[in-house]
């Protein structure tokens, strides 16, 4: 039973609380630019997931608490939580630094980007 | 003229003699949904205006003044109890007073049942149900929380240190009450300190 | 058996004063007050208390506590049987009554024996090597065979009458264990300022402190440690739980325990007292005080009965002063057993000690041969004879490493105590990727380190002396307690004189050597309770099962019950030896929860019966009940299906109501329909991006019909939302669909338009709705007295009123689903009962019938109406149930839009939805039923599509169906076969879906 704080309303709780949503940091393409997507882009948005073992951000929500969705750093083989943060907003720079895989390609393009 | 009668979900169901706690329906409360943004200090002050209280910023907590309270739910939702028969006045008065903002006040006063948890053991029953510690301190008067009671969704309202009131949605409500009854009957005192 | 095997003195469990009668396979049995199954037993002179799982060989008590692997027994009667305990741990009561399991028609005369005669045909992997052909005989031979002979105890028959609860609970420090070093990290903790929860699956704290040597400032361990259980209770932040054992440890350190709370004491049964309860705890810091276990030595028949662990040995003198025998043999490799010798000697008991070591050292083993007890230097036990019992051994010279008996000799004797060393419990250390190492002086493993907060202290980790442990134990309780709190205090450690005896080395000894063919293991029993001997081990190792994982499948060796406790290390060292590798090079099983089994009722807890599921009321459930409502569950719901008349079956009924909305006048208990506000200055263009069609352009005071896709572009949803106000609409969802579409509209907004802003507040419960169906509806709802103009073009089809009807107040709908003229009427739930009442009342002399969920079925059917999860499955488009139209070519973007282009979308060949007409118009074909592309005699036949929805139509007086069919529009008129259960074979024709008012006039009438 995962031991969750909500980083909304700060509530810690058990696992049965919460809710997850599966991995975190997907771009619906369909938001930005509808008109010029792709089969394989959709696809991708649709299906295509990041599942490593170790480290993994993920979505959960504070389900029978505040309600507010918000985004997890877990590692998947000690099961240990590294962050909670806001469903909009990056990882805090340390744990983000400690991603490996997909994940660090991730984030260096959404680096850029906010630059 | 059609006369409409009143009826709680519990309406048929007396209070058990064999429990360790008191375990009873509250009827007489009204309650409004309130929605808007912390952040927004326009809405804050006006439903501050009607009201007569601060809505809560703190998360679980609530703010009182008479009868009127405003639990804290989430960054933007509070809910706010008064008498039944107000219920339908103060969230007319809420909807015109908050028209210009960013806001919804839904009169939800028959959407949920209320249940009483009053005795010593009323923490240990609720701990019997929920994986919250209501032995910790800070859960005090006023404390606020949404959580997981046996297998559904319920609000639990400190009133006083052992009286707690336990939000449920109405059509959970004998749900909630033959659990809780099973819960607090007399003989399943855990012992817990 | 006239031997007093319960002595006249002694016993510090047992009250002599109260005398306690209980059954054991019917048979009257008469102990004291403390005493448990196995020593009442053991003292009325029976040895045998069950047959082993595979050979039916007799075995008697093997262990002290918990570790019990031979001695289980069936305890209750009836609905109340508990198959499985361990007698060891069963405290007896005026009028317990329990079996022996594994016996067949008695103990003493068990058909399953001969099973042992042919023992060496029935090797590891028998099973699996015998039973696997012919193919026939699997189910109807072998399994009923193979589940005849196997197995334990008997599951009991018809519900449970007692009662078991959860309990939830969080504390700073969980000890678990109550022995030694439990018991002083718990204080220490406590000191610092913790809340300390302790539980020990014992009866009685203290663990094994009555067992072992030593002085603590004069005083001997277990007197040491009782003013400490006195002050550990009245702490205010102290917890205790006694017969309670933590069975499972989880992540981030959530810990199941189980306590046997009435289990031992009818009253508290009878005063209410749930039988078990289950502890559900989140610790900060788990303290591991679990102790250890003894290990058995593998030698010839070494199950007998009557040859139990040394501590076991010293444990039913000790405290309940029952003895084996009279004439004992000590069999052990370590200095722990010699205690056993002495306190057998000391009650009168003649016992002599066979050690495999060459040249132990210890205090004790010279303190033994000061006693003038006879020790057997460089010995072991090569024979056993007797068979229910031990009549005499065989003591044979070794060396460590002889694999023969060269000389032996035979010494009568009636029981045997051994000792093959300790193995810490490291179980709950490992259930959650705790890690452990070998430790060579225990020859066991101990733990290592762990990712979750906990520690394990005293014989649990490897340390055994003392001194040593009260230290470790102290110092665990500090680093705990400093750990989980913001000002732990400072607890000084007492100062402590300790005195306890030097031990000498232990030395490994896995096989003792037997003469001629006993010497090839086939007796050497390692798993007692699987009857798992040391040659089934060696013959996995020659067949190839390398993995340790595997020789445990193949084998079953540390699979029962009892999960290898005694066993798991014994065979480790044997497959080391048999492979040349070391037991780390070896490796362990997997350690799973629980550490011992326990009921399922402690699993369920008080979520049985009613409350095994919540059932969801309407304001109107009451009566609902009063005319007769047949239930339909619809999610957690309890919706009227039907409401029978007297005399009416189920059929007669549904048409009934069916023909009162078409002719006359119905109401329908919709209350369950989701109920969403949705307000904010983006509201209708959020839902212009969550229905496939376009909410903007609705006027208020209107209703739209929505369709809603998920990301997939499949359908998810649907129902009709009105428009309130320019910035304020009330969605309706599918009862089913109504807490997940609330809570997809809240993700959207949180997550993806977070700049929308727009509130969402589901309000399902707040209303309750009716829905008045009929021609004659209007005629009801104007008794009603409304505040508002009922006119056809005041108040047309898909527009709605916000007024009152008499005192009610109400939101009125005029929507339909029967495709009759139709109103909704939405009032606060707590009045809905009222209203429900008045709306029978105004309709009552037109006939107006309440009508159930399957009349609205057949009636939306009828009408070509679809049902969300009736015509879709997750995997159907819009177009494909004939709803394309409704899927806007114009918005840039709406949830699932994009997707509706992917290529498996768009292919030709998709289900479509089409009507069906049997030939027959009598049959009705059977629901999800499917339509072959060409009839053969058997399957595999292609199937081109399926049945949707299937009703008797009271309307049009035949059958009539949807299905989803490949092409299916394209095939209008077409006849397909359906080939049913039996070689049935059913033809439909391919018609319209829409079979009833297909201009649909009658809405707008």
């Amino acid at each position: 039973m995962l031991l969750i704080t909500c980083p909304v309303c700060r509530a810690q709780g058990d696992e049965t609380d919460f809710h997850c949503g599966g991995q975190a940091h997907i771009a619906r393409p369909a938001t930005t630019n509808p008109e010029g997507i792709t089969d394989e882009e959709q696809s991708n948005y649709l299906f295509t997931r990041i599942n490593p073992k170790g480290l993994q951000f993920e979505r959960w929500r504070c389900d029978r608490g505040c309600g507010k969705w918000f985004n997890a750093a877990r590692d998947t083989m000690t099961m240990e939580f590294k962050a909670f943060y806001g469903a909009t907003e990056l990882p805090p720079a340390d744990v983000m630094k400690q991603a490996k895989g997909a994940w660090v390609d991730y984030f260096k393009s959404r680096m850029k980007t906010s630059k | 003229m059609l006369e409409p009668q009143h009826e709680s979900a519990l309406a048929h169901v007396g209070e058990p003699s064999d429990t360790y706690i008191s375990i009873r329906e509250i009827l007489t409360r009204g309650m409004i949904d309130l929605r808007g943004q912390t952040a927004d200090r326009k809405f804050m002050s006006v439903a501050k205006n009607v009201l007569g209280i601060d809505l809560p910023k703190q998360p679980r907590t609530s703010h009182s003044f008479g009868e009127v309270k405003a639990l804290w739910l989430s960054p933007d939702q509070w809910l706010i109890l008064c008498s039944h028969s107000k219920s339908a006045v103060l969230q007319a008065e809420l909807a015109s007073a908050l028209k210009e903002t960013h806001a919804l006040a839904v009169d939800v006063s028959d959407m949920r049942s209320i249940i009483r948890l009053e005795g010593e053991g009323a923490r240990e029953v609720l701990m019997k149900g929920g994986s919250l510690d209501f032995t910790d301190g800070a859960l005090a008067p006023g404390y606020v929380r949404r959580m997981r009671f046996a297998e559904i969704a319920a609000l639990v309202h400190i009133v006083e240190h052992n009286i707690i009131d336990l939000y449920v949605f109405r059509s959970y409500a004998q749900y909630a009450f033959d659990f809780l009854q099973k819960a607090a009957r007399n003989g399943t005192q855990t012992g817990i300190k | 058996m006239t031997k007093p095997f319960r002595l006249t003195e002694g016993g510090n469990r047992i009250d002599r004063s109260k005398r306690i009668t209980f059954s054991f396979d019917g048979r009257d049995v008469t102990g004291f007050a403390g005493d448990t199954v196995a020593s009442a037993v053991l003292a009325s002179g029976q040895k045998l208390f069950g047959r082993s799982f595979k050979y039916h060989r007799p075995r008697g008590v093997v262990g002290l506590g918990s570790e019990e692997m031979n001695a289980l027994i069936g305890v209750g009667a009836d609905a109340q049987h508990e198959p499985n305990l361990r007698a060891t741990q069963v405290e007896v009561f005026q009028g317990l009554v329990c079996v022996s399991q594994n016996r067949w028609p008695s103990l003493r005369y068990d058909i399953g024996a001969t099973n042992s005669l042919v023992s060496r045909f029935l090797p590891a992997g028998f099973y699996y090597k015998t039973f696997k052909w012919p193919r026939a005989f699997w189910k109807h031979v072998y399994e009923p065979l193979i589940r005849r002979t196997a197995g334990l105890g008997k599951a009991a028959i018809g519900p449970d009458p007692d009662s078991y609860e959860h309990m939830h609970v969080h504390v700073d420090v969980l000890v678990i264990g109550g022995g030694l070093a439990g018991l002083v990290a718990a204080e220490t903790a406590a000191l610092a300022g913790a809340k300390v929860l302790l539980c020990d699956e014992n009866s009685e704290l203290g663990g094994i402190a009555d067992l072992t040597a030593g002085m603590i400032n004069g005083a001997c361990v277990a007197d040491w440690l009782a003013p400490l259980v006195v002050r550990l209770t009245d702490m205010p932040n102290v917890q205790l739980l006694k017969r309670t054992t933590a069975v499972g440890h989880f992540y981030h350190n959530y810990l199941m325990a189980h306590e046997r709370v009435a289990d031992h004491d009818p009253a508290l049964l009878a005063a209410g007292a749930p039988r078990q309860r289950v502890w559900k705890i989140r610790a900060k810091h788990v303290i591991l005080a679990t102790g250890a276990l003894e290990r058995p030595l593998a030698f010839a028949n070494n199950d007998r009965p009557n040859i139990m662990l040394a501590c076991a040995a010293r444990g039913l003198l000790t405290r309940y002063a029952v003895t084996p025998g009279m004439n004992g043999v000590v069999f052990t490799n370590n200095d722990d057993a010699y205690l056993t010798a002495f306190v057998l000697k000391k009650a009168g008991v003649n016992v002599q000690v066979v050690d495999s070591r060459a040249r132990p050292d210890g205090d004790l083993v010279n303190q033994a041969q000061a006693q003038g007890i006879v020790v057997s230097l460089s010995s072991v036990i090569s024979a056993v004879e007797g068979t229910s019992s031990v009549s005499a051994v065989k003591i044979a010279s070794y060396r460590k490493g002889q694999g023969r008996v060269i000389t032996e000799r035979k010494v009568l004797c009636d029981f045997i105590a051994m000792s093959g060393g300790w193995n810490p419990v490291l179980h709950i250390w490992a259930h959650n990727g705790g890690k452990i190492k070998f430790d060579e002086a225990l020859q066991s493993f101990r733990p290592d380190t762990h990712r979750d907060a906990i520690t394990a202290v005293g014989a649990a980790n490897g340390t055994m002396s003392v001194k040593d442990t009260i230290g470790e134990a102290h110092g665990a309780g500090e680093v705990a307690a400093k750990a989980v709190l913001k000002k732990a205090k400072a607890v000084k450690s007492a100062k402590l004189q300790v005195k306890e005896p030097k031990r000498g080395a232990l030395e490994a000894l896995w096989f003792a050597p037997a003469t001629g063919q006993a010497n090839e293991g086939g007796k050497h029993f390692i798993d007692f309770q699987n009857d798992v001997t040391v040659a089934d081990l060696e013959l996995a190792q020659r067949e190839g099962y390398e993995s340790v994982e595997h020789t445990k499948r193949y084998t079953t060796f540390g699979m029962a019950t009892d999960q290898g406790k005694t066993s798991n290390l014994n065979g480790l060292g044997i497959l080391a030896e048999a492979t040349g590798k070391t037991i780390p090079e070896i490796g362990t099983t997997t350690f799973r929860p629980p550490y011992t089994p326990y009921s399922f009722g402690a699993i369920a807890g008080a979520l049985t019966k009613e409350l095994f599921l919540p059932v969801r009321r309407t304001s109107v459930f009451e009566w609902h009940i009063e005319k007769g409502a047949v239930w339909e569950p619809v999610g957690q719901w309890r919706r009227a299906y039907t409401y029978p008349k007297a005399g009416e079956d189920k059929t007669q009924s549904i048409a009934r109501e069916v023909l009162a909305v078409r002719n006359s006048v119905g109401l329908l208990d919709a209350s369950t329909l989701g109920k969403i506000e949705i307000k904010g200055p983006d509201a209708a263009a959020f839902l212009d991006r969550v229905y496939t069609n376009t909410f903007s352009t609705l006027k208020v005071g209107k209703c739209r019909y929505g369709l809603m896709l998920n990301e997939l572009g499949f359908v998810m949803d649907d129902g009709v939302t009105a428009r309130l106000a320019d910035d304020h609409f009330v969605m309706h969802t599918t009862s089913g669909g109504a807490d997940r579409i609330a809570a997809w509209l809240e993700e959207w907004l949180q997550t993806e338009w977070t700049d929308y802003k727009v509130f969402v507040t589901p309000v399902t419960e707040q209303w309750a709705q009716f829905a008045l169906a009929g021609p004659k509806a209007r005629e009801v709802l104007a008794k009603m007295e409304p505040d508002f103009d009922l006119d056809n073009e005041a108040f047309p089809h898909m527009s709605f009123k916000l007024g009152k009807l008499g005192g009610f107040p109400v939101r009125v709908y005029r929507i339909s689903f029967s495709g009759e003229l139709s109103y909704e009427i939405a009032t606060p739930t707590g009045l809905g009962l009222s209203l429900w009442k008045a709306l029978i009342d105004a309709g009552a002399d037109i006939g107006i019938a309440p009508y159930g969920t399957e009349a609205l079925h057949i009636l939306r059917a009828e009408k070509g109406y679809i049902v969300v999860g009736d015509e879709t499955d997750g995997t159907t488009t819009a177009d494909d149930v004939g709803l394309g139209g409704m899927v806007s070519k114009k918005k840039a973007d709406f949830i699932g839009k994009r997707s509706l282009e992917q290529s498996e979308l768009t292919r030709r060949g998709r289900k479509q939805l089409v009507g069906l007409l049997t030939e027959e118009p009598n049959e009705v074909l059977p629901d999800g039923a499917h339509a072959v592309a060409a009839v053969h005699d058997k399957p595999p036949m292609k199937t081109i599509g399926h049945v949707t929805s299937s009703y008797l139509s009271p309307t049009l007086g035949r059958s009539i169906a949807m299905a989803l069919i490949e092409n299916g529009r394209a095939r209008m008129g077409e006849s397909i076969s359906f080939s049913l259960e039996g070689g049935k074979v059913v033809k439909a024709q391919i018609v319209d879906h829409v079979f009833y008012d297909k201009d649909g006039g009658r809405i707008h009438a």
